[in-house]
């Protein structure tokens, strides 16, 4: 990095930043290559090329290349202790704080109203505050009042310094005049916009403060030393569309937030308003009741002075359970006025737990008589404590659910259970038991039809049932069932019917058609036969049902099992 | 003022003299006389003339002196028994001297200049002339008398300089261009028109440059050569400015300007200055205070969000720093304001600013220490606080260039300083400029530099040796003496509440 002039013979060594330099003192070396002057010539001094060679800068260069310091003394305009009143002006006001200063306010947060009075208007205050001492205006509202007109005239004719129209008109001062603008201001316009123009005409119609030049996108910006500021130019970013709609949504957005946050201080304005309102009212209320005090006490009235102060509606008990849940709330500072919402209670929630209490207590009384009844079976109506043991009749008795099965219930689990009773004949005590549980059963179940096969003695079979509606009802009326009669291919029949041979609909089905098929049989065979004499006949009578039963196989019910016959005749 | 009759009736006169006797009634801007500066005569060039009730005075800057020794001077401070020298005759010359010589005779000056300008700016071949610029032929019968193209011509020092700077001859024509005509402060549009074709390029070059790097390259044009204020009031203090400030350009009429001390507002009108007193409450600057020993505190304040106080605190320290440019806003800047504490509040000493984001690795953009405080240390105290933030960030930094004379000898002394320190340390044997570089934050060619000014970088027997001179060695121990008696004043980095800021993209650039 370095090349150090021409040393001599030996060029030298090139020396890199990171190569280690041994430190010696000035008389450990002997000979002093007087190469100064050359290598001083190629260090940039990092001054302006033009000013480097001013004279005193050369001479405290060379001072101190020289080793002479205090003469590297560069001559700068003096400054002298001014003879204002520093005091005055700057009072000891600032205490240090322990810790480190962080402040984030803005010049204007700190300097008040910007426009300052000068002589000629601390001239007009003074007369106008002469003429008019029941008006008087101080200096603040007086600045407030200038600065005033001073903002609308810049919003309003941003270019008068450029067109030089007409002084801004009080007329359209007024017009912007809305809430934000004092009351001092509105008070003093009319009376100090005279005083204002004038000064504004004298001015030119320019700003009475006078301020820095800005850009003004002219051409002569650039060369006007005066315009400073400028901004600089932002790059380009390129447009495309989904920029376009980024920046609308943005901008949406903002406006949405600023119109929410405009609305909330209007909010907020309004129930500061009402507040004000309350108090002006409270302390209303306080100078009548004073009066009524004093009156009360120039009369010698003497009673309980209710009168005299707030009757505060009675508290009412804090009864409020402490296990409720708590539902989620949002946490704002209560206002003086929302003390209502404390103890807003939900109907809900009360009801809900006068539930709950009775539903424990009837818990508890339950648990109570089980413990009571331990070992017992109760049989009475509608007991407390169900007896446990219900599942065995359901094993036994089988409800004729209507879920239709694709092959028969194998009944080999039923069998074994019945086959140990097969040689008992029904016992009373049993029916009873039955009967009895059957009353236990919730109403539901015990409507349900419900059948047992049992194997008698001689292998007969039997199927006990019960539950079965008291009148048969005919859900298929004859009708319906004729027409769907021949529908069916007779190959198709097994698969087309419901295959549970037991399910009620099917056996009163079944029930139907033989006793349709019994009378067609009877009409066939005899003719003249009547339900009276077939009823005598019974033997012959019920070979020829059999015939028939097995005749109108057609229409009938799939090939019925033996258990089929045998729950015919039974029936 | 009757200037320009003589004046007129002498450039027309074709022979190029270049130096030459003159009256009071002959000088005119751009003229180089010798003028009594200090109990000599120095050679000084002037640069604006205005009447007062006691006959002309004169704005001149003196050659080879820096500009804020610039000063306005009776005219019987010149010394018309030497001649002076005339102004070079440039290419553009001749036009506006025509023009000014039709519009010659009227009595006031500003109100000629003004004609001049307008008549200038308003016919477009003086442009179109003036790309022509290789006018010889026409010139010397404008330059008449008084304009001299030799080789000592009144412009050597400047045309010495740009020649050096750039090389090209565009800057040379240029600088004629613009000391010619340095007259005209209050007409910008004939400046305007000055600057044509041939110049236009190294303007958009001088923009495109401010644009993209820092604060302080300034294009020449916008170098306002005679300064606005005339007196400041700043806290305790009347001062005097050095250099040309964009204050409202109102305040030019006015004999003393009230700065206030802490939100650094200006005004023209000691009653509206009282009355701004009465109401501000701001004590200190408006940012967070980042370090505070015994003497100082450190703010920093980011220029995007206290725009209104680093504008002021721009214009302010513009009247002291001619390099500053205010071309562009405050924004992209952070400003670390030093302060002394009382009762009052935090008396702004001086500052540093610095790019939220430096493209060159600069730590520090401008640097000012207030003239009402300076040749205390303090200058030294900014310079070793910026060094301890780019320590805080990990990087190595350096100023941004140019440095002024000021910034350069200071900057000299604190690195020397360092250094040494550094060297001295006991049981250092070698080091190198890398290690130098990492430890105290400087660049490794800040360092080379440094080391190769102060001549302690050596080549001895094929080697390259780091010598401690006497001279380093002594200033060393009569500082470590003083320090012993005043005290040092020195940054201590465990008091440094900061962190580097981090920016996104946007809140860097300048959008608002």
């Amino acid at each position: 990095m370095t090349r150090y002039g021409g040393l001599g013979r030996t060029r030298p060594k090139k020396l890199t930043a990171k190569a280690s330099i041994p430190i010696v003192r000035e008389h450990e070396i002997d000979v002093i290559d007087d190469e100064l002057q050359s290598t001083l010539q190629q260090i940039e001094t990092g001054v302006e090329k033009a000013e480097e060679s001013e004279f005193h800068l050369q001479v405290a260069i060379n001072a101190t290349a020289k080793g002479n310091v205090n003469a590297a003394h560069i001559p700068t305009p003096e400054t002298i202790l001014s003879n204002l009143q520093y005091d005055e002006l700057y009072p000891p006001l600032f205490s240090q704080p322990a810790t480190y200063i962080r402040f984030s306010s803005t010049v204007e947060d700190c300097c008040g109203c910007p426009y300052n009075m000068n002589e000629e208007d601390d001239v007009f205050l003074k007369i106008f505050n002469q003429k008019n001492p029941a008006n008087r205006c101080s200096e603040d509202d007086f600045e407030a009042t200038m600065n005033f007109f001073e903002e609308t005239a810049e919003a309003k004719q941003p270019f008068a310094a450029v067109d030089s129209p007409p002084v801004l008109a009080f007329a359209d001062m007024e017009d912007s005049m809305d809430a934000a603008v004092e009351e001092c201001v509105k008070r003093f316009a009319k009376d100090i916009y005279e005083h204002w123009k004038s000064r504004r005409i004298a001015a030119g119609n320019r700003s009475l403060e006078p301020s820095l030049k800005f850009e003004t996108g002219q051409d002569t910006d650039d060369s006007d030393p005066y315009v400073c500021f400028r901004r600089r130019e932002v790059r380009q970013i390129r447009k495309t569309r989904g920029r376009d709609a980024q920046s609308a949504e943005k901008l949406r957005r903002l406006r949405k937030e600023l119109e929410d946050a405009r609305q909330l201080v209007a909010l907020v304005r309004q129930r500061e308003v009402a507040r004000k309102e309350m108090l002006s009212m409270e302390r209303h209320l306080f100078a009548q009741r004073s009066e009524v005090r004093d009156m009360k006490r120039k009369l010698n009235i003497k009673d309980d002075d209710e009168d005299l102060i707030n009757q505060k509606p009675k508290k009412k008990q804090p009864e409020m359970p402490p296990r409720q849940p708590a539902a989620p709330q949002l946490r704002m500072p209560l206002k003086a006025g929302l003390q209502g919402a404390e103890d807003l209670q939900l109907l809900e929630d009360h009801q809900a737990e006068k539930e709950n209490e009775i539903m424990r207590d009837i818990k508890q009384n339950i648990a109570k008589h089980i413990k009571w009844n331990e070992g017992f079976v109760d049989h009475t109506r509608a007991p407390l404590s169900p007896s446990p043991e219900r599942t065995f009749d359901t094993a036994a008795f089988r409800p004729a659910f209507t879920a239709q099965l694709p092959t028969p219930p194998s009944s080999e689990a039923s069998a074994d259970a019945m086959d140990t009773s097969l040689d008992v004949s029904p016992l009373s005590g049993r029916g009873d038991k039955l009967a009895s549980r059957a009353m236990e059963l919730h109403e539901e179940p015990s409507r349900i039809p419900s059948f047992r096969r049992r194997v008698g003695r001689g292998g007969r079979l039997m199927i006990d049932r019960r539950n079965l509606a008291a009148g048969c009802k005919i859900e298929m009326d004859p009708l319906r069932s004729d027409r769907f009669k021949f529908d069916q291919e007779d190959s198709d029949e097994e698969s087309s019917y419901e295959t549970d041979g037991y399910s009620i609909q099917i056996m009163q089905h079944r029930a139907i058609t033989m006793a349709k098929a019994r009378e067609q049989a009877a009409v066939a065979a005899h003719a003249q036969a009547q339900a009276q004499a077939a009823a005598q006949v019974q033997a012959q009578r019920r070979l020829q049902a059999e015939q028939a039963g097995n005749n109108p196989g057609s229409n009938g019910p799939p090939p019925a099992p033996p258990a089929m016959v045998a729950a015919s005749s039974e029936a | 003022m009757g200037v320009r009759d003589p004046h007129g009736e002498v450039t027309g006169t074709p022979d190029p003299v270049e130096k030459g006797f003159a009256t009071l009634n002959t000088i005119r801007i751009g003229v180089k006389a010798m003028v009594q500066k200090d109990g000599e005569l120095r050679k000084a060039e002037i640069l604006s003339i205005r009447q007062r009730k006691d006959g002309p005075s004169f704005y001149v800057h003196y050659v080879d002196f820096n500009k804020r020794l610039d000063e306005w001077v009776a005219s019987t401070r010149i010394d018309l028994t030497q001649e002076v020298e005339w102004p070079q005759p440039e290419k553009a010359d001749k036009k506006k001297a025509s023009a000014s010589n039709k519009a010659a005779p009227s009595k006031n000056p500003k109100q000629q200049l003004a004609g001049d300008s307008r008549e200038v700016s308003s016919t477009p071949d003086a442009l179109g002339g003036k790309n022509v610029n290789v006018g010889k032929a026409s010139r010397p019968s404008k330059a008449g008398g008084k304009e001299n193209r030799d080789a000592s011509t009144p412009g050597d020092s400047f045309g010495a300089e740009a020649a050096s700077a750039d090389g090209t001859p565009k800057v040379v024509d240029f600088e004629d261009v613009e000391m010619a005509d340095a007259q005209d402060e209050k007409t910008p549009e004939e400046e305007e028109v000055k600057t044509v074709s041939g110049e236009i390029i190294t303007r958009e070059e001088e923009i495109e440059r401010l644009r993209t790097s820092g604060s302080m390259t300034q294009n020449p044009t916008e170098i306002h050569r005679v300064r606005n204020l005339t007196r400041l009031q700043m806290g305790k203090f009347d001062v005097e400015p050095w250099y040309f400030s964009p204050y409202p350009d109102s305040y030019s009429d006015v004999d003393l300007v009230y700065i206030d001390e802490f939100c650094l507002s200006y005004f023209d009108n000691q009653r509206a200055f009282e009355r701004h007193r009465a109401k501000c409450t701001l004590v200190h600057p408006p940012g967070n205070e980042i370090y505070r020993d015994e003497n100082i505190s450190f703010f920093e304040v980011d220029g995007r969000r206290q725009r209104t106080w680093c504008r002021n605190l721009c214009l302010l320290s513009k009247l002291f720093l001619d390099h500053k440019t205010l071309y562009y806003d405050v924004d992209p800047f952070l400003f670390y304001c030093m302060c002394t504490r009382d009762e009052t509040g935090c008396h702004l000493v001086g500052y540093f600013s610095k790019e939220k984001d430096s493209a060159e690795g600069y730590n520090l953009a401008c640097i000012l220490t207030l003239p009402q405080y300076q040749r205390r240390g303090f200058g030294r105290l900014l310079i070793s606080f910026s060094y301890e933030l780019s320590k805080r960030e990990g990087k190595l930094g350096s100023p941004e260039k140019p440095l002024s004379d000021l910034g350069l000898l200071g900057y000299r002394q604190y690195w020397r300083e360092t250094l040494v320190e550094l060297l001295t340390e006991p049981n250092r044997e070698a080091m190198s400029e890398n290690e130098l570089a990492v430890i105290t934050a400087m660049t490794e060619k800040d360092v080379h530099e440094t080391l190769v000014v102060f001549n302690m970088l050596r080549y001895h027997k094929g080697n390259w040796v780091i010598v401690l001179t006497d001279y380093v060695l002594d200033e060393h121990n009569k500082r470590l003496e003083k320090e012993k008696v005043k005290g040092a004043r020195k940054i201590d980095p465990a008091r440094l509440q900061w962190k580097p800021p981090v920016f996104t993209a946007s809140s860097r650039t300048w959008n608002w």
